[in-house]
């Protein structure tokens, strides 16, 4: 149509065709597949899926562009992905996968298991420097044994791997030392292939017609339109421009229901709103300061007041992973008790007012619930001054533990191991809290090398009992996810961990 | 003139210099690490990884070593790579810098091109009714805030009219219908501010011109009032006005970054505000460069303007 506009010897000539095209869209509209115009907040930073780790930028890689060898359902379960089937070795320690037959790249070239091979070593890879590695701390070697037989040998036994290989994606082999061919011009497996990113404005998939699952792609194609401002967002999807805003928060899916040819479709999010505490300091070093804290919070409170009543109160893993969370009830100080909290001073020994800072992420929910929190810390002896720094300020003063208490967010997992280890081990890389505790210690080594699942349950259910009241992060509220999609879109699901893999499957009416 | 210009050239080479060294030191002297950044808050970040990284991106050497090596190579037309895209700052400059040009030039020409009659018909109206309205509308465009004014119209015209395309960018040469439609709203909001404070301004500086001697003498000696009006008067009260579009278009160039924002629109605002929130200094250094030649030449341009109208100034 821009063509012909262009040939075109004026307005008369181009509103003609542009007639002629609407008719023919409304004839052709149900048998022709349409690309579907999707609006998110932030352009993502690169597109190589080792490399990348925001949602700005993984929600739009892994599923729509790569695949793993395991893949998850829309209720967290782990399903075959580009591996058919796998089986463990007796002593767990090597695990073959068959592969996916007749599985193409983008670019053509078939998906073998030496590719894999290559992949997970480039995760690996001191060069590529991703910090995916840690998830695949337990591997010694990745093997292919023919095209479609991939071999897997394990340092030790290794719980969490399966979980771990849905989020590594399988890239060409040949990348292992090249850290920057991916980020622009990305190349998986995916239902579509990259085709244009206009920096600041779009980036445009197109479908990979070699697709082993090409008869499941109803949609041309995704355009993902970067649109930092909510109201924008909103205009777009009310007049059409958009079919789809994946991930909103409470306040923008309140002002979008009831909107005429707008849905909204949600559920609990994986990710959740945390209070952290420094223990290499007073006062949060005294356990029963920390268990104070919990009794002081209000966590229903809170979800009324900041989060618009969407959000559920947070035990250390979300409800969604059935297999291994604690519930609430279970967690006596997650019952508000101010009382109980004072007492709990008391016998601390600490002196109120106890006067202490809390650092907060620089996101509106965030600060609305930093102001709750701050209120009800006040009321039993906590005099809470707030502390806005801009995101990269804060990001600084978390790493470096420069903090008395900090309110922020986290992506939160499908695997205690890959959350717990890293956050709450002695020493663990996401340790900001410089928490240790060698029972928990004990219990996460023991959850990571158990492959025996009752086992692992009870073990985690103590770590859960630890964390949940006299642990270094109170955690507050997993927050609901809400998406608005349009009335002619149809088989898109909402993922509890932001996944947009179900595009695969939409379609446009 | 020629004196004058090779001055000009001077100046700009100071202020740029000048400009160079604040915008150097103030992106490394906030808080926030770029390499902390980059790694984020959810990966695993090793001091080695750090250490790796502040080396390959020069950030491990003295501040004064870094900036004489940027600056030498900056003479020479490289403005270095931006962090996050790897791909050279100029190239990434150049890709955004249209919309935003586009979006100046369009503001520029609603706002100053209707100050002028309107800035008349107030003096003309002085004391009256339609005088009073149109100041005090004139106060609420100057009090208002572009992006709040760009929202409110989206949602307006969103509601009224839910087929009119007003979201984003294309291309002028792609689909100028589009490209000028998009862009429209944005103008006007960014262009209301700059209408009521020329307008503003018209009014008093013909009001000042008319109450001149000179215009009771062109008066006395038979000229037509048509005469008196635009060749005395408003070519005398055109030299403040001309001096503060010059002003104007460097408050544009911020206000664009709002707007840009509220439109979704890929231009150089955009590109500022994300260059900075990533601290991808090669990049801000760059493009505020670019933003600072460009209100400099403007303001040399205004004051060659100067000439054009005053006769009395072609020989200064």
């Amino acid at each position: 149509m821009y063509r012909a506009m262009k040939q075109g010897s004026g307005l008369r000539r181009a509103l003609r065709s542009s007639i002629a095209a609407a008719t023919f869209a409304l004839i052709a509209g149900t048998a022709s597949a349409q690309v579907l115009e999707v609006a998110v907040e932030a352009s993502p930073a690169g597109l190589d899926p080792h490399i990348v780790t925001a949602f700005a930028s993984s929600q739009l890689v892994l599923g729509p562009i790569y695949e793993g060898l395991t893949a998850l359902d829309k209720d967290l379960n782990i399903i075959p992905g580009l591996a058919q089937s796998w089986t463990a070795s007796a002593d767990g320690r090597t695990v073959t996968f068959k592969l996916r037959p007749g599985v193409t790249f983008h670019d053509g070239k078939p998906m073998e298991a030496e590719d894999a091979a290559s992949s997970l070593r480039r995760v690996l890879s001191k060069d590529v420097g991703s910090p995916l590695a840690s998830r695949l701390g337990a591997l010694e070697s990745a093997t292919a044994v023919d095209a479609t037989t991939l071999e897997l040998k394990l340092k030790e036994p290794s719980a969490p791997l399966l979980a771990s290989l849905t989020g590594i994606a399988i890239v060409p082999r040949g990348l292992e030392g090249n850290k920057d061919a991916l980020q622009r011009a990305p190349m998986g497996t995916g239902p579509f292939k990259f085709e244009e990113w206009q920096p600041n404005g779009f980036i445009r998939l197109a479908r990979h017609a070699g697709y082993w699952n090409a008869a499941e792609v109803k949609l041309a194609g995704v355009k993902f339109n970067f649109v930092p401002e909510a109201a924008t967002r909103q205009v777009g999807i009310g007049n059409g421009q958009f079919a789809l805003l994946p991930h909103i928060d409470a306040a923008t899916a309140l002002q979008l229901k009831g909107k005429p040819n707008v849905a909204i479709r949600e559920t609990m999010e994986l990710a959740y709103t945390l209070i952290g505490m420094n223990v290499s300091k007073p006062p949060f070093d005294n356990a029963k300061v920390r268990e104070a804290l919990n009794y002081a919070l209000n966590r229903k409170e809170i979800i009324d007041a900041a989060l618009f009543g969407s959000g559920t109160p947070a035990a250390p893993l979300p409800p969604v992973l059935k297999d291994w969370a604690v519930d609430v009830k279970d967690l006596p100080c997650y019952t508000h008790d101010p009382a109980k909290a004072q007492a709990l001073l008391k016998d601390a020994g600490v002196a109120t007012p106890i006067s202490v800072s809390m650092t907060v992420l620089p996101r509106q929910d965030i600060r609305d619930i930093a102001q709750v929190v701050q209120q009800q810390l006040g009321k039993v002896g906590f005099k809470v001054e707030l502390k806005n720094p801009e995101l990269g300020q804060f990001v600084q003063d978390w790493r470096n533990s420069n903090f008395d208490l900090f309110a922020s967010t986290n992506a939160g997992s499908i695997e205690p191991d890959d959350y717990f280890y890293r956050a709450f081990r002695t020493g663990g890389s996401t340790n900001v809290f410089r928490y240790s505790n060698p029972g928990l210690d004990a219990l996460l080594d023991k959850g990571r090398a158990t492959l025996d699942k009752p086992a692992r349950q009870a073990a985690y259910r103590d770590v859960q009992k630890i964390l949940g009241c006299t642990g270094p992060a109170a955690h507050i509220a997993y927050p609901t996810l809400f998406s608005a999609v349009r009335g002619n879109l149809q088989g898109y699901d909402i993922y509890a961990n932001r996944s947009l893999v179900s595009l695969g499957r939409a379609s446009l009416r | 003139m020629l004196r004058h210009l090779f001055q000009r050239c001077l100046d700009l080479a100071i202020v740029l210099f000048g400009i160079s060294v604040i915008v150097f030191m103030m992106i490394r002297l906030i808080p926030g690490d770029a390499v902390a950044i980059m790694l984020g808050a959810n990966t695993e970040v090793t001091p080695e990884r750090v250490a790796a990284m502040r080396s390959e991106l020069g950030l491990d050497r003295p501040l004064l070593e870094q900036y004489l090596s940027w600056l030498g190579r900056a003479l020479h037309g490289d403005f270095g790579t931006s962090i996050w895209t790897g791909r050279p700052v100029l190239q990434e400059v150049t890709a955004q810098i249209w919309p935003t040009l586009q979006l100046t030039v369009l503001a520029l020409v609603i706002g100053a091109g209707l100050a002028v009659p309107l800035g008349c018909l107030m003096a003309h109206w002085r004391g009256g009714r339609a005088d009073l309205v149109l100041r005090i509308g004139a106060i609420a465009g100057l009090t208002i805030p572009s992006f709040w004014l760009g929202i409110v119209m989206l949602i307006t015209v969103a509601s009224l009219a839910p087929s009119f395309a007003s979201l984003g960018y294309v291309p002028f040469s792609e689909d100028p219908l589009g490209n000028l439609q998009r862009l429209l709203l944005p103008a006007i909001a960014l262009a209301l501010p700059i209408l009521a404070n020329l307008s503003r301004l018209v009014r008093t500086a013909m009001l000042d011109a008319l109450s001149q001697d000179y215009i009771r003498t062109a008066r006395a000696k038979g000229l037509s009032e048509t005469a008196v009006l635009y060749r005395h008067a408003l070519r005398n009260a055109l030299i403040p006005f001309v001096t503060s579009v010059g002003i104007m278009t460097g408050y544009l160039l911020g206000g664009a970054i709002v707007v840009e924002q509220v439109f979704s629109i890929p231009g150089l605002g955009r590109l500022i505000l994300g260059a900075i929130a990533e601290r991808n200094y090669p990049l801000v250094q760059a493009t505020i460069l670019i933003v600072t030649v460009g209100f400099v030449l403007v303001n040399a341009l205004v004051d060659l303007a100067y000439a054009l109208i005053d006769p009395r100034l072609r020989t200064a």
